[in-house]
């Protein structure tokens, strides 16, 4: 091949999601000419993916599925909203949730783990799917799942995990068992390396001063503040971010960063992941610096006069000397922009909607289902809803009954074929 | 002193052929996770941040590659340095890195230098191995502990030396190529290329 055509992908090589089992390079190809021509065969395929989605009667919808998913990977390098991937991946994982023989099909668990992997909370997903016995006997979940972990740092669920699936007899037990020993060999690697770190300063760890730490004091009329303010000497304040840092830390150095230890603060619980029941949806993590939504109706912002003066701070006072300004260097004068009228581009406030997650979706498609079955359901739909909003992307009524009525066609033609060649050989 | 700077001979080619060799599969091993990161170390070279190997047996065996390979490279007997990746518990081939040299044989006649100044030279070898880098945009994830070798076609005539032994091809089937960026000193050309399993999809 010609050099030119080879650096297509490099050029936009920050742009191609890295995926685990690799691209085509024939597709990446296709995916980063922006010719019309490419464009219009990708719209076509996936209008193609859609219908078949369905007018699939076979045995195997998830096969469907499947291709084209893996489809769009290839073909939307870039990812993102184009791409639909997110929708794809949640709609294919919730339409089959009901469906016992895809439970522990690696491709239905493969999705799974894909669809986990583009949520924000990948843990609460593979909980779930255990839950819900969902790949609970294919080494992929326990795989996943640790890696999960490991990223967090959490080397001992991460284990577990492992441990969990050998007690689930998880396949394919040597590619469990081959990642496990992996995740040891990372493990072990990297406590002697901490190991290592640690002997390079011999000399025994000298109690430092904690700054800014709060003391304790002796003395009932005149306090006194102890000479050593180390170690005992410190007040444990509770709560507060600091007070946690200084009792980890005790009397060892301030200068180090200190990490919180999941495990050890966890080690009171259960040591297994246990089996939750998921009747509600698993509340949000607590998380640091979040502010809830409040009401602003108190809140008085700083109002402006006529003048242009704020009323509630006196204006600056006018410097007494004055900025030198080069004279090449003079900015432009400054007109006020005038907002044309035409356009209208007021961004009015979004009215606070429920925080959604992919989890919680799906559980509240699950609730339906449930609802649906014990005849508590609220809505009937009288017409095929399911048809219209089943891929990525909706249809209408029309495209169904062209789809239908296109397969009708083909179907006689073949019929018609097949009789004359049927008739052929006699002749 | 100038015409060092200006031409090339088939020793400086030599040289610098065996040089880009030892960058780019220091390279390849760190890209590629078959060593752990941290048996690399950070040198600047061709004006570019390359990683080198630590680890002592390795950092031997590929001086004695590249110190042998630089042997070939100067009689012009060497057509092919291929890189093989090997998952090590099934001994499947994962990926093949092949470079493909050719040897412009007139030069061993003649020894007046050629004209391309070094920096062309090195110019076009970083390209080369900044693709490699940017490999693993499209290579499947390594996900086994995985092993590599080093394969080295010569003209057939050739004796093989000590420490080398005579192997298969190691042919990647079904596998997905794509051609890497070349250069030249223009005496040696090498044209680099990775084949990789083709993904069963689409």
């Amino acid at each position: 091949m010609a050099e030119g055509g080879d650096v297509e992908w490099e050029l936009s090589k920050e742009n191609i999601q890295p995926l685990r089992r690799g691209r085509a390079i024939s597709a990446l190809h296709q995916a980063l000419s922006h010719s019309d021509g490419a464009t219009s065969a990708i719209n076509q395929q996936r209008q193609a993916f859609e219908s078949e989605l369905r007018m699939y009667d076979g045995d195997d919808p998830l096969d469907v599925w499947d291709r084209y998913i893996k489809w769009t990977e290839q073909t939307f390098p870039q990812g993102g909203r184009e791409s639909n991937l997110t929708t794809l991946l949640e709609r294919a994982v919730t339409r089959f949730t009901e469906e016992k023989k895809y439970h522990n099909d690696p491709r239905y668990v493969d999705l799974w783990i894909k669809f986990a992997e583009s949520c924000p909370e990948p843990l609460d997903i593979y909980r779930y799917m255990q839950a819900q016995g969902i790949g609970v006997t294919q080494a992929t979940l326990y795989i996943a799942w640790s890696e999960e972990y490991e990223n967090h740092g959490n080397f001992r669920k991460a284990d577990l995990v492992y441990q969990e699936g050998f007690k689930k007899r998880a396949e394919p037990h040597d590619k469990l068992l081959q990642f496990h020993k992996a995740l040891q060999a990372r493990v072990s690697r990297q406590v002697m390396s901490n190991l290592e770190e640690d002997s390079d300063d011999d000399e025994p760890e000298q109690p430092e001063r904690v700054s800014l730490a709060d003391l304790k004091h002796r003395g009932k009329k005149k306090t006194i503040i102890p000479v050593n303010r180390t170690g005992p000497a410190i007040r444990n304040i509770s709560g507060g971010l600091q007070s946690h840092r200084i009792t980890a830390v005790g009397g060892a150095s301030n200068s180090r960063l200190m990490i919180f230890d999941e495990n050890t603060a966890q080690s009171a619980g259960p040591s297994e992941p246990k089996l939750e029941s998921w009747v509600a949806p698993p509340t949000s993590r607590a998380k640091e610096n979040e502010h809830q939504p409040e009401k602003w109706s108190d809140v008085k912002m700083p109002q402006k006069t006529k003048f242009g003066h704020t009323v509630m701070a006196p204006p600056p006072p006018k410097p007494t000397f004055q900025p030198f300004v080069e004279e090449a260097e003079k900015p432009p004068t400054m007109t006020p922009c005038k907002i044309n009228p035409a356009v209208n581009t007021v961004l009015s406030a979004r009215k606070p909607s429920k925080e959604e997650t992919p989890l919680k979706r799906l559980q509240e498609y699950h609730q339906q289902q449930k609802e649906a079955e014990s005849g508590k359901a609220q809505e009937q739909s009288m017409y095929c809803k399911e048809l219209l909003l089943n891929g990525a992307t909706e249809f209408c009524f029309e495209e169904l009954r062209a789809e239908h009525y296109f397969k009708k066609m083909a179907q006689g033609s073949d019929n018609v074929g097949g009789q004359k060649r049927d008739t052929s050989p006699s002749e | 002193m100038t015409s060092t700077l200006k031409g090339i001979t088939l020793k400086g080619s030599a040289e610098l052929v065996a040089e880009f060799f030892s960058f780019g599969i220091n390279s390849i091993l760190y890209q590629r996770g078959i060593y752990p990161p941290e048996t690399f170390t950070r040198v600047t070279h061709y004006d570019m941040s390359l990683q080198l190997t630590t680890d002592p047996k390795l950092k031997n065996y590929l001086t004695d590659v590249v110190s042998q390979l630089k042997e070939w490279l100067f009689e012009c007997t060497v057509q092919k340095l291929v890189l093989v990746i090997t998952c090590l518990e099934t001994n499947e081939v994962l990926e093949r890195w092949q470079f493909d040299i050719e040897c412009d044989k007139s030069a061993k006649e003649s020894s007046a230098p050629r004209e391309k100044s070094i920096k062309t030279i090195q110019d076009e070898i970083r390209s080369v191995i900044r693709q490699i880098t940017a490999t693993v945009t499209f290579l499947p994830l390594l996900e086994t502990p995985c092993a590599f070798d080093l394969l080295v076609y010569t003209d057939k005539d050739l004796e093989v030396p000590e420490k080398w032994e005579e192997s298969g091809p190691q042919i990647i089937d079904q596998s997905e190529e794509v051609r890497l960026r070349s250069f030249t000193t223009s005496i040696h050309k090498v044209n680099s290329m990775v084949a990789y399993k083709k993904i069963d999809s689409v």
